[in-house]
C-alpha cells in the first residue's frame, strides 16, 4: 500500500477550520480542549496513519490535556504539522511535549493582548458610543473579527514553516506588541472613567436669596470627581482578600439605593 | 404587553450561537453590547437595547474565560434584561435591574455545561481504543449542543415565565427602587473599570491614564478620538522599546538620556 506523507496547504487549511469552527466545542474540565485538538488534527492524522496501530497512538497522544488561546493554538496545530509529517509516528512524544511547553506561554500572551487590550480599546468605544444610542460602534469589533480570522490563517502557516523557532522571534515582538498595546488600553481607560459612569449631586445649599449647587462645587474641584473616587475605591477594595467581581458589584449596586434614597445622588 | 413566540424563539436563538461564537471564530455576540442590540432591534426598540448591553458590557469590560474560569453570564441578561424591560413599560434602567442578577445566576449554567462535556471527552477516549474515527469526531460536534443549549433553554425558560410575571409585577415596584436602580446604573460601569485596572499593568502606565482622563474629563475629546491618541502613545511606546533594545544589543554608547 502506498503512504502519501507529504502535507498540502490543503490539508493546513482543514485543520485550521476545524479548529476556527470547533476547537473547543468540546471543552471539559478533564482535557480542556484534548478533544478539540484531536478532531481538528484529524484530516492530518487520517493522512499519516493509514496503519490502524499507529493511529490508535496517534489518537491517544492527540486527545490529552491541552489549553491555550483559542486564537494563538493555530501556530501549535502549524508546528505539529510539520513534526508529524517529518518523523511520523516517532514524532508523537515531541509532539507531546512541544505542545506542553507551548501552551502555557501562548495562553498568557493570547489572554492579555487579544483576551483584556483589546477588547477594551474595541468595547470602550461600543459601548461609549451605544450609550449615546449610536450602534456603529459595534462594527469596529466586527472588523477586528475578520482581521483575526485572517491572522489566525497566517499562524498555521508559520507555524508549519518555522517551526519550534518561531516561538523565540515571535516572543521578543509579541512583548513589545503587548506592552505598546497597554499604553493604548490605558489611555482609553482613562478617558472611560469621565465618560461612562454616571453621579450627578442634585443637592442645592440655599442661604438666603443665595443658593449654591454642590455638583458645582465639585466640578470646580475635579471634572468627574465622584466617578474617580469611586473607580479608586473599587481599586482598593478589588485588592482585598476574599473581594470577588459578584461582591463588588451588589456594593455598587446597594450603595446606588442607598444614595439615591438619602438624596445625595439623582 | 406580552413577547410574541417569534421573540422567543429568535432571542433563544441568538444565545445558542452566540455562545458558540465566543470560544470560536469570536465576532463579539457574545458580548452584552452585541446581544442588547440584537434584543432591542427584535423588540422594536434599539436604543432600549444599546443602553442595557452598554452598561452590561462596562461591568464586564476586558474580562474573559480565562483558562476556562466562568465569569457572570451577561450576554443572556442582555436579552432577557432588554426583553422583559421593553415589555415592562419601565425604564432602561428596570432592564437592567433585572439583567444583572439574571447574569449572576446564570454563571452557574456556564459550570454545568462544561462538566456535561466531560462525558463525550470520556467517550471519545473510549473509541479511541477501537479506533472509531467517526464516533470521536461526532463527539467532538455534540459538545456544540451542550454549549447551545446551556444559553438558549435558560433565556427561553426566562423569558416564558418573565413575559406573564413582568407586567403585574411592576405594579408593586417602589418608586425609590426604581430611582435608586437608576442612579446604581449610572454608577455599575466603575465596576467594569477597577476590574480592568487591576488586569492591567496599571501602576506602570500611570502616565498614561492620566492623560487619557484629562483628554476626556477637561478637553472633552470624544472616546475615538482618545484611542487615536493613545495609538499615536503607543507607537512612540513600541519604537522607544525597540530604540532601547536595538542600543542594549549594540553595548548601549551612552546612558545619559
Amino acid at each position: 500500500m502506498m503512504t502519501n506523507n507529504t502535507l498540502t496547504k490543503n490539508d493546513l487549511k482543514k485543520v485550521r477550520w476545524r479548529w476556527y469552527f470547533l476547537g473547543e466545542a468540546a471543552w471539559n474540565y478533564e482535557k480542556m480542549q484534548g478533544l478539540g485538538y484531536c478532531y481538528s488534527m484529524m484530516p492530518v492524522l487520517k493522512k499519516l496513519y493509514p496503519e490502524k496501530e499507529d493511529m490508535k497512538k496517534a489518537l491517544q497522544t492527540q486527545l490529552q490535556f491541552f489549553n491555550t488561546h483559542q486564537e494563538f493554538a493555530e501556530l501549535i496545530l502549524g508546528i505539529d504539522c510539520a513534526l508529524e509529517e517529518q518523523d511520523g509516528i516517532n514524532a508523537l512524544p515531541t509532539v507531546s511535549s512541544v505542545k506542553t511547553a507551548l501552551m502555557g506561554p501562548l495562553a498568557s500572551i493570547g489572554d492579555t493582548l487579544f483576551g483584556v487590550i483589546a477588547n477594551t480599546i474595541f468595547f470602550s468605544i461600543g459601548a461609549y458610543m451605544a450609550l449615546e444610542g449610536n450602534p456603529i460602534g459595534i462594527i469596529l469589533y466586527l472588523i477586528w473579527g475578520a482581521v483575526r480570522t485572517f491572522l489566525r490563517g497566517r499562524f498555521i502557516m508559520l507555524g508549519y514553516r518555522e517551526g519550534t523557532k518561531i516561538i523565540t522571534t515571535m516572543g521578543e515582538k509579541m512583548n513589545r506588541l503587548t506592552a505598546a498595546a497597554g499604553v493604548l488600553g490605558i489611555t482609553v481607560v482613562g478617558a472611560l472613567v469621565p465618560s461612562v459612569i454616571s453621579a450627578r449631586v442634585p443637592f442645592v445649599f440655599t442661604s438666603g436669596e443665595v443658593s449654591l449647587e454642590l455638583q458645582g462645587v465639585l466640578n470646580q474641584v475635579m471634572p468627574s470627581l465622584i466617578p474617580v473616587a469611586l473607580v479608586a475605591l473599587l481599586y482598593w477594595m478589588l485588592g482585598k482578600k476574599g473581594m470577588s467581581s459578584f461582591k463588588a458589584i451588589l456594593f455598587v449596586m446597594a450603595l446606588g439605593i442607598v444614595l439615591s434614597v438619602l438624596g445625595i445622588l439623582g | 404587553m406580552e413577547l410574541s413566540v417569534i421573540q422567543i424563539i429568535l432571542l433563544a436563538l441568538y444565545a445558542f450561537v452566540a455562545i458558540n461564537d465566543q470560544i470560536h471564530s469570536d465576532f463579539g455576540l457574545n458580548r452584552p453590547l452585541l446581544a442588547g442590540c440584537f434584543a432591542g432591534i427584535v423588540m422594536g426598540d434599539l436604543a432600549f437595547g444599546l443602553t442595557v448591553g452598554a452598561t452590561l458590557q462596562l461591568m464586564v469590560l476586558g474580562v474573559s474565560n480565562f483558562g476556562g474560569s466562568s465569569i457572570p453570564d451577561f450576554m443572556s441578561a442582555a436579552l432577557i434584561g432588554t426583553a422583559l424591560g421593553v415589555i415592562s413599560g419601565q425604564g432602561e434602567e428596570f432592564g437592567i435591574g433585572l439583567a444583572v442578577p439574571a447574569g449572576m445566576l446564570l454563571v452557574q449554567i456556564d459550570v454545568l455545561a462544561r462538566f456535561a462535556n466531560t462525558f463525550f471527552q470520556h467517550q471519545a477516549d473510549k473509541y479511541a481504543e477501537e479506533v472509531n474515527l467517526k464516533k470521536i469526531e461526532l463527539m467532538n460536534i455534540l459538545g456544540v449542543f451542550m454549549w447551545g443549549l446551556s444559553r438558549a433553554i435558560p433565556v427561553f425558560i426566562c423569558l416564558i415565565l418573565g413575559s406573564k410575571v413582568v407586567t403585574s409585577f411592576v405594579s408593586y415596584f417602589p418608586v425609590w427602587l426604581s430611582s435608586g436602580l437608576k442612579v446604581a446604573g449610572g454608577l455599575l460601569p466603575a465596576v467594569g473599570i477597577a476590574i480592568l485596572l487591576r488586569y492591567l499593568p496599571t501602576k506602570k502606565y500611570i502616565p498614561y491614564l492620566l492623560m487619557g482622563f484629562v483628554l476626556a474629563a477637561y478637553l472633552g475629546v470624544p472616546m475615538l478620538g482618545v484611542a487615536i491618541c493613545g495609538l499615536a502613545l503607543a507607537l512612540l511606546f513600541y519604537r522607544q522599546g525597540g530604540f532601547n533594545e536595538a542600543k542594549a544589543e549594540t553595548g548601549g554608547m551612552d546612558d545619559d538620556e
